[in-house]
């Protein structure tokens, strides 16, 4: 196993800002100065530290000290699948809210996270996943009165 | 201003504790929850606070402002979620506190720094008004853009292990703070084609998704958010810890007066904020203590200078408003439209014509944290067994119902999707020691950054030099330099120190 420490994923946060201020400019470009003037500033100092970061880790990693594996992102690996399901039905949540309403499609996906983070006791994960949408209702739908999509829970309540 | 009229006022403003209690309830709740603002329910209430008179309309949105700043540090001791901006810098001693089995007390001593601190400079700012009202006016666009920096720069030396990567993710949250139209020509700038993005990056999906949702990814981790020994101490929390936490509050006492005034004078500026004022004194107290290195493992400074900062600025906050008649932030200027409405103007003359009003606000305010130390201290005890929850129930929870939140802003799907975005970002940072706290802070300026260099430019007529141009502003530049100099040359005194045989 390799001893020297793995700094790959310190890349990541860099180059999100490389591209992000790489877009900024493009996006930019067209503007009079006064408008592009904080972008300009902000984003050319952020390059320039960027760059410092940049040059500094390729010097440990040419004296030997680190390489770019990028472990720490996905260590421990068991908590992986878990961190993926998780973003994954969020992702599905949002998605289907539109059709579903709040609390109907917030019941699902706790219901979902729940059997994911693995709770197998079913009554644990119902009764969980109720209270917290019959909370979501009653705090935004109920009292707030958002303007969260309604479905048909909301419309046999309403 | 005679003693006589100070008790009336007092007097006045106890007996108007049926709308100050409500006020504090709800500031409570609302400090709690992230995605929550004050000036989104006061704005949401407006409709209450113009049919009921003045004076009481203005002890309930005085209750509720102060509760929300002192509610903000709960949510960020115990599950490391600031509920507001201000409270983020709280959880640089205040989560490691409940990671040792300590939320109690971090509890007790966040919402003990938060009152007395909040009372200090309420009774200070009674006492210096006509004096305090004045800092606003020296500080024009060129000394602001100095002072955003300077809370960025000492932001990322603070929060970061590793001061480039924290000058990295402040100025990554910096360029992010600009996305959307620009101030003068309305142009849209990085909005990678969404219209939902021209209005800027929504600050509490930012706030939710860099804090809660990364958070949550991150707890999965381990079964408890407490260590072994953590844990038995939470099974064995008592009232002990309790007053614990109460003999902490008095040993730190001169800790509480100090940094709240670091609060009240940040917060006089219009547009810094609790965010800044919170970091500035968290700064200033690990500048000035005998062991600088202990921050950030969990101890009670760690706690009581960001909180007593951050409660500090409510009355700073009000000074600008109250006798300038310019808001000193969002929330104030909900305020004002009420006071408006109900036809007071703002300004020195507002002393002179309704005293009672103008006085009345601070005095309010006193009263509100008087009410407040002695309806939430006793539940601390009962607030600090969250910790006891598994992560395998805790982290969805977070997760699905702070992208809810993510919603209440501005009402947009959108925003819950971008939630989950930063939530990514920030699970990213976490996981390689780029503090998401200096980015939050860096998405919170970029907008009032951005309106201050575009007017010193607007001056200057596009010569960036005028940054450079005025005395106060080059004082500034000068302690902006020394913030980034000075914890370095200690920290080399002290290890040579350490050294020597």
């Amino acid at each position: 196993m390799s001893r020297k420490a793995p700094i790959g994923a310190d890349l990541a946060i860099p180059l999100l800002a490389l591209g992000f201020a790489v877009y900024f400019f493009w996006s930019i470009a067209d503007l009079t100065w006064e408008a592009k003037a904080n972008g300009v500033v902000i984003g050319t100092a952020l390059i320039a530290l960027v760059g410092v970061q940049l040059v500094r880790m390729a010097l440990r990693v040419a004296r030997g000290e680190a390489d770019l594996r990028t472990d720490p992102l996905w260590q421990p690996s068991e908590v992986l699948a878990k961190r993926v399901g998780m973003v994954l039905v969020t992702v599905a949540f949002i998605a289907v809210l539109q059709l579903l309403g709040l609390t109907l499609s917030l019941l699902i996906a706790m219901m979902a996270s729940l059997a994911i983070m693995g709770v197998r006791k079913v009554s644990t994960v119902l009764w969980i996943s109720f209270a917290v949408a019959a909370a979501a209702y009653i705090l935004f739908i109920a009292v707030l009165d958002s303007a969260f999509p309604h479905g048909v829970i909301e419309k046999l309540l309403s | 201003m005679s003693w006589e009229f100070l008790a009336g006022q007092f007097a006045a403003q106890f007996g108007l504790w049926w709308v100050i209690w409500p006020g504090i309830l709800l500031g409570i709740v609302v400090g709690i929850l992230p995605g929550f603002s004050p000036q989104n329910t006061l704005i949401m209430l407006l409709p209450l606070t113009l049919a009921i008179p003045v004076e009481q309309a203005f002890a309930f949105m005085v209750a509720m402002y102060c509760a929300n700043h002192l509610a903000g540090g709960v949510p960020a001791i115990l599950v490391k979620i600031p509920g507001s901006g201000g409270a983020a810098a709280t959880t640089l001693d205040g989560y490691p506190m409940t990671q040792k089995g300590q939320a109690q007390q971090a509890i007790v001593l966040s919402f003990t720094a938060s009152v007395f601190g909040g009372l200090i400079t309420t009774l200070a700012t009674l006492a210096l008004l006509p004096w305090l009202s004045q800092i606003g006016l020296y500080l024009r666009s060129v000394e602001m853009v100095v002072v955003m920096l300077f809370g960025l720069t000492l932001i990322a030396v603070i929060a970061a292990r590793d001061t480039l990567k924290g000058l990295i993710s402040g100025l990554f949250g910096l360029l992010i703070g600009v996305i959307g139209t620009d101030h003068i020509y309305n142009a849209p700038r990085a909005t990678f084609g969404f219209l939902e993005l021209y209005d800027g990056v929504p600050l509490v999906a930012a706030l939710i998704g860099l804090f809660a949702v990364s958070e949550a990814l991150v707890m999965m981790e381990e079964k408890l958010i407490v260590g072994a020994e953590g844990r038995e101490r939470a099974m064995r929390a008592s009232w002990s810890d309790t007053l614990d936490g109460l003999r902490l509050t008095v040993k730190h006492w001169w800790h509480i007066v100090w940094t709240s005034f670091v609060g009240l004078f940040i917060g006089i500026v219009p547009g810094a904020g609790a965010s800044i004022a919170a970091f500035v004194a968290y700064q200033q107290s690990r500048l000035w203590s005998k062991h600088p290195e202990l921050y950030g493992t969990g101890i009670p400074e760690g706690v009581i200078a960001p909180e007593a900062a951050n409660n500090g600025v409510t009355s700073g906050t009000l000074v600008p408003m109250m006798a300038l008649g310019v808001p000193g932030g969002t929330t104030s200027a909900v305020m004002m439209i009420v006071l408006q409405y109900h036809g007071m103007v703002m300004g020195p003359r507002l002393f002179t014509t309704n005293p009672e009003l103008a006085y009345g606000v601070f005095v309010a305010m006193a009263v509100a944290y008087i009410f407040m130390i002695l309806t939430i201290l006793p539940l601390a005890r009962y607030m600090a067994r969250i910790v006891l929850i598994e992560t395998t129930y805790l982290a969805p929870i977070i997760i699905l119902v702070t992208v809810v939140a993510a919603f209440s802003e501005r009402q947009y799907l959108f925003d819950m999707g971008l939630a989950l975005v930063f939530g990514v970002i920030g699970y990213i940072a976490h996981k390689t020691n780029y503090h998401v706290t200096a980015m939050l802070i860096g998405i919170i300026l970029g907008p009032l950054f951005e309106q201050y260099l575009a007017r010193s430019l607007r001056i200057s007529q596009g010569d960036l030099t005028v940054l450079f141009s005025s005395t106060i502003g080059n004082v500034l530049w000068a302690f902006l330099v020394l913030s980034l100099v000075l914890p370095a040359l200690k920290n080399t005194l002290r290890r040579k120190s350490l050294s020597r045989p």
